[in-house]
């Protein structure tokens, strides 16, 4: 072979993958389909909600931290932080001035950060701490040796490469959808979504008549995306992506207005909606 | 219906609306669209395709970089390759999840910009990459090109395909979606081959060019291999900025030049 040599064979290092534009499913697959191990099983990915808790203050934050420090030391936990109604500010000047999606959800990022490191001070007596993307995507197995939760910005770490949406310029890729994310990843024990409501509902119970808004104990992913809810207490592309995930087969969607819940449900008791995996 | 530039209909929708509420996504898609970059155009460099080829592929490109970037801005994104592919086929075999095998395109995608970054660096092309975005417009108005790895940053947050665990968004889909957010003024990919064909055109005799392409067409075809990442079809239906791409033959460096001048030279593929 020489520097002109128009072959390059050579230069390839050999893999079951080599030359492969891993885009052929039938030459892919034999590579790839061994099960994938989960690298936390012992992980609880515990979501507070920006707007649902945060947003409310103390009354609603105190009594939920008080909850997961009680439960630290029977569960290590990642606590990912939404970003709430400063998000919603972000995106209308950020919308007004033409910005594309990308942007919107940097800027949301920040915000959804901001509430992470309020919930990592509270707890910071008990060792926890607030981790940034690189730490929880790298570090997170010798912070929770370490302490017995650590504290992590909600939203994935997409940014400017966010995708645009189906419809207008909101960045799918919310605190909802990173929190499942990383779950599956990790392939952690459990994913709990605490929100202020028991869970979902057949219409928004906050703003429906008496009676009206039926509770849906346990429902599939698939299914309930096919409801076609007006609303819905967690990110559908949470519900699209639960289909494919490895590990990640069952959500549970808990009041985290109403004490003991989180508790319960870190230990596998149903008190909220749970979803699973229906595709 | 929120007219283009009710700002105040739309924060009110915000504050009040979930982010998922039809009106409200109806109210931001009326927002205008700002091109951040208008004048920037976004090259991606193959891995497997150009620069594992080594010098007798690379430095021809470089040339044609160089005399490209006094006539147009250039962001070149950089591909994985094909330590890429031992990395996830051995991770894969251990039975890694899809989010750590996303560091390694990152990684290799990484090295095969400071391959380019040294190689460009007499000309005064920087590498950049993570927080170095944002001094991306004062480089290419100084020097007129930046190198940036092609991966997307999703880390253990990327997607899970529905098959398997390789990352699902890679280079490709990074490079667009990089061209996508700055509005960029085009989007070229150059690989090895002379565009988009009907099969692999190195292992199918019968494969045949496709010049010119819908995503929708091209889609419905279910093409068993492709020279793009199929989500990246999937990303540019709904598209802002840049929906049209051409896929050109960096074996041939003088196409870069005219696909920047906007000649159709290889297969173009667009949003509609």
């Amino acid at each position: 072979m020489t520097d002109t040599d128009p072959s390059f064979a050579s230069k390839d290092v050999p893999s079951t993958l080599m030359r492969q534009t891993l885009l052929d499913r039938e030459l892919v697959r034999p590579a790839t389909d061994r099960p994938v191990i989960r690298l936390l099983p012992w992980l609880h990915v515990v979501t507070i909600g920006g707007r649902s808790i945060m947003d409310r203050g103390r009354d609603a934050v105190l009594p939920l931290v008080d909850e997961l420090r009680a439960a630290f030391g029977e569960y290590r936990m990642l606590i990912a932080t939404g970003p709430g109604i400063r998000a919603r500010h972000v995106f209308g000047v950020a919308l007004d001035l033409g910005l594309p999606t990308g942007v919107l959800a940097s800027l949301a990022s920040t915000e959804a950060e901001q509430n992470g490191h309020i919930v990592a001070a509270l707890l910071a007596e008990e060792g926890v701490s607030y981790l940034p993307h690189t730490s929880v995507g790298h570090q997170l197995a010798v912070h929770l040796s370490a302490s017995p939760a650590a504290v992590s910005n909600g939203f994935p770490p997409y940014e400017l490469f966010e995708f645009p949406p189906v419809i207008g310029k909101i960045p799918p890729h919310r605190t909802d959808t990173g929190a499942f994310l990383l779950a599956d990843a990790y392939g952690a024990a459990r994913a709990i979504y605490v929100k202020d409501v028991d869970g979902v509902y057949t219409c928004d119970p906050a703003t429906a008549g008496d009676g009206e808004a039926e509770f849906i104990p346990r429902v599939g992913a698939a299914e309930l995306l096919a409801m076609d809810l007006p609303s819905l207490p967690i990110d559908r592309l949470v519900l699209e992506l639960m289909g494919s995930a490895k590990h990640q087969k069952e959500i549970q969607i808990v009041d985290g207005l109403k004490p003991g819940n989180v508790t319960k449900a870190l230990r596998g008791e149903h008190v909220g909606t749970i979803v699973y995996a229906d595709a | 219906m929120v007219d283009q530039g009710d700002a105040g209909a739309l924060h009110s929708l915000l504050m009040s609306r979930s982010l998922t509420d039809a009106e409200l996504l109806e109210a931001s898609d009326a927002a205008p669209d700002y091109a951040i970059l208008p004048d920037a155009n976004v090259l991606k460099i193959g891995g497997q395709s150009v620069i594992d080829r080594g010098r007798v592929a690379v430095y021809p490109i470089v040339e044609e970089l160089v005399k490209a970037k006094g006539d147009h801005q250039i962001m070149i994104g950089t591909g994985a390759g094909t330590r890429a592919r031992h990395l996830y086929a051995l991770a894969a075999e251990l039975g890694l999840p899809t989010g750590a095998l996303n560091d390694i395109g990152t990684a290799v995608a990484g090295q095969n910009a400071k391959i380019l970054g040294h190689l460009l660096a007499r000309h005064g092309v920087p590498v950049v990459g993570g927080s170095g975005f944002g001094v991306i417009p004062l480089y290419l108005a100084e020097c007129g090109a930046v190198v940036f790895p092609g991966m997307p940053p999703y880390d253990m947050w990327q997607h899970v395909p529905s098959e398997g665990v390789i990352p699902p968004y890679r280079t490709d889909a990074g490079c667009w979606l990089v061209a996508e957010v700055y509005g960029a003024r085009s989007m070229t990919f150059v690989k090895d081959e002379d565009g988009l064909y009907t099969a692999n055109p190195k292992t199918d005799p019968d494969a045949t060019l496709i010049e010119s392409i819908t995503v929708d067409e091209l889609i419905a075809m279910d093409l068993p291999d492709l020279v793009i990442e199929r989500p990246l079809l999937q990303l540019m239906r709904h598209a802002r900025h840049v929906r049209t791409i051409q896929v050109i033959n960096g074996l041939k460096p003088e196409l870069i030049t005219r696909a920047l001048a906007g000649e159709h030279v290889g297969t173009i593929i667009s949003a509609a």
